[in-house]
């Protein structure tokens, strides 16, 4: 990812899949929050995962700057994936259809983020667009790591960036569920999607074919 | 079916107040994956201060809807009326539902609500009502977490649980590939506010009777 960002708070971003909007102070001293980090035990999420900075307009640039980068890789990878030709049938819809959905979710985060948007990536998708298999594969695994790149910076945005990530992230797991019901696999093998950190998403995209 | 409906949950009148703090309208989510009894055990550690009463509404809120939603895949599975795929998609949804209906319960402790009573008139002994329902349902509760997660204050818990709510959207997207219908209608989920969650489930009739609750105020009807 292009770096505009103070790099210790993109270190903290990278450490913290899901943080608190309270205060660490307000979590230290327990109050309202040790219920949540109760909760926290029950669904897996880590407890160094709720303690940091509260949002910010400037952390909203670098959560939306990361989901830019989700978007671009599914709006590059599905284009790759119809230009390539090799789909058919049911997949080729699949693809046509989320291809438009992923452009819509561009066009959000990148009008949320104006100028401070960055620039596309260079991508490379051949191998994961090279055959119907690959691509439901592939396809498969971009959908979760979209899911979970929204889940993990739920709780590290203001509430404007909230509202617009939210109409967008149970989209993405609606896709992730599409194409593994075509695959055979489980829609929903959890009973909870766990988030991932910032770090973990961009390691994943490069893996995916974004040039980060 | 009585004139009790889950109108009755909304004691604070919390949807009149929610809209002016706005919009962290999304992800509100809970829960609990595993649903191992030494993990939920962390929910009534002594040493947890109470949650505050507006979370306590939105989460007993969602815990409504996963009562409705665990009661029917449960009495659908149990029926034993349902084709392969239907009845297969009954076992592991309604397995994953109980573990957030336990996860919410576990959170909420002594001020969870009860459960209510249901009849689902049938709809759980035929593969093709039975989904079409699945489907009525789990888009309802996509919407209701949108809607509902503004009013959260903790972040602890918003923090805990988001992924249940893309959970749900999972299962909206598997129940309509399995009925034919399009897994993902349009580029943007957009989220209900309770009013009209409850319209809807009011005009089921599924829910047949309310539930108790330990609360001190008493039910204040707005549906």
């Amino acid at each position: 990812m292009v770096a505009t960002a103070d790099p210790r708070a993109r270190a903290s971003m990278d450490e913290a899949p899901i943080r608190n909007r309270s205060s660490r102070a307000e979590l230290l001293r327990g109050g309202a929050c040790a219920a949540g980090l109760a909760l926290a035990g029950v669904t897996g999420v880590g407890l160094p995962g709720v303690v940091g900075a509260a949002p910010s307009p400037a952390q909203d640039e670098r959560v939306l700057n990361l989901l830019l980068m989700v978007e671009y890789a599914e709006v590059g990878f599905y284009e790759a994936a119809l230009r390539g030709g090799t789909l058919s049938g049911e997949l080729e819809s699949f693809a046509e259809i989320v291809a438009e959905h992923e452009r819509a979710h561009l066009a959000v985060v990148r009008e949320a983020l104006g100028s401070a948007a960055e620039p596309e990536p260079r991508h490379d998708f051949a191998a994961a667009t090279g055959d119907p298999d690959a691509f439901a594969d592939a396809a498969g695994r971009l959908e979760d790591l979209a899911v979970a790149a929204y889940n993990g910076q739920a709780a590290n945005v203001t509430p404007k960036a909230f509202a617009a990530a939210a109409r967008i992230v149970s989209v993405e797991a609606r896709h992730a569920a599409w194409i593994r019901s075509i695959g055979d696999r489980p829609p929903a093998p959890d009973a909870t999607d766990q988030p991932k950190s910032a770090a973990e998403v961009r390691e994943g995209l490069r893996k995916l074919g974004l040039q980060l | 079916m009585s004139e009790l409906d889950l109108a009755a949950l909304d004691r604070d009148g919390a949807l009149e107040e929610a809209r002016d703090g706005l919009s962290r309208a999304g992800f509100l989510g809970t829960l609990a994956a595993t649903g191992t009894g030494a993990l939920l055990a962390l929910a009534d550690d002594a040493g947890a201060a109470p949650l505050r009463r507006s979370d306590v509404e939105v989460l007993n809120y969602a815990l409504s809807l996963e009562y409705l939603q665990a009661a029917f895949y449960t009495e659908a599975e149990r029926s034993k009326a349902l084709s392969k795929r239907a009845a297969e998609a009954a076992r592991v949804v309604g397995a994953v539902e109980r573990a957030h209906v336990k996860a919410f319960s576990s959170l909420l402790g002594r001020k969870a609500i009860a459960r209510p009573r249901f009849d689902f008139q049938g709809v759980t002994e035929d593969s093709g009502d039975f989904i079409k329902t699945a489907v009525a349902f789990e888009d309802l509760a996509v919407a209701a977490y949108k809607g509902q997660a503004a009013k959260l204050k903790s972040g602890a818990v918003l923090a805990s649980a988001i992924g249940i709510h893309t959970v749900e959207a999972r299962h909206a997207a598997w129940m309509r590939y399995l009925t034919g219908v399009q897994p993902a209608a349009s580029a943007f989920d957009e989220p209900q506010t309770r009013a009209e969650i409850n319209q809807v489930v009011k005009a089921t009739g599924f829910v047949s009777s309310a539930p108790r609750t330990s609360a001190r105020r008493s039910p204040r009807y707005t549906g």
